[in-house]
């Protein structure tokens, strides 16, 4: 079954796949001692600075590999479903954090952190891609 | 877009792979044009005119002609 999923892929897809495994295991690896560090020293000065840089990076990688993904991508299908899936995706996203914020600000939720917005961002696509505008299913004949 | 891809495919005993590969797009493309749920750019267009060897006109139908024959 992964073989024929993966046959379906692109190869502007599959580079685009591996880029973004590769980024979530550096950020698997990075993010827990970096954690670690903050919760257990007395780090100061430019160090925590750099310590949230750090981890920032992999997530910064994973979305410059979706800009490379639209650029490398020659199917124009594909491309369309994905900068459809895309813009479907940053509106409700956008959408959820300006409702969330008022709702914050007059104190009727509470503070989340701004790095749940990406997240928020990748699960409305996947969302999509398995209910909504996901491309239609291949017809075998 | 109404379209014979699915037919003129058919006469040729093509498989959606076969043409897709001829035509350096993915299956799901082809599938997605010959449902109508996605309509072909003009250069993609061109180039299943011209691999079937048949103007476009008579691979898709045009959205503006198809209503005023309902008219």
């Amino acid at each position: 079954m992964f073989a024929a999923w993966r046959s379906d892929f692109t190869p502007a897809q599959r580079a685009h796949t591996k880029r973004v495994l590769w980024l979530l295991l550096a950020y698997a690896i990075v993010l827990p001692p970096l954690v670690w560090v903050r919760a257990n020293t007395a780090v100061a000065g430019y160090i925590p600075l750099l310590m949230a840089v750090v981890a920032a990076l992999p997530v910064l990688g994973i979305f410059a590999s979706w800009g490379r993904y639209l650029s490398d991508e020659t199917d124009e299908y594909h491309q369309a479903m994905t900068l459809r899936r895309i813009a479907i995706a940053t509106n409700a996203t956008m959408g959820a954090a300006v409702v969330w914020g008022f709702l914050q600000a007059f104190g009727v939720m509470p503070l989340v952190e701004a790095y749940w917005i990406p997240l928020v961002w990748v699960v409305i696509q996947g969302f999509q891609a398995c209910f909504g505008g996901a491309p239609p299913r291949i017809r075998e004949d | 877009m109404e379209n014979r891809l699915r037919v003129l495919r058919a006469e040729r005993n093509w498989s959606q792979q076969d043409l897709a590969g001829r035509l350096e797009v993915s299956r799901q493309s082809v599938n997605a044009i010959e449902t109508g749920k996605y309509d072909p750019s003009l250069p993609l267009a061109f180039r299943i005119a011209e691999l079937f060897e048949l103007p476009i006109e008579e691979i898709f139908v045009s959205p503006s002609r198809r209503s005023s024959k309902a008219i």
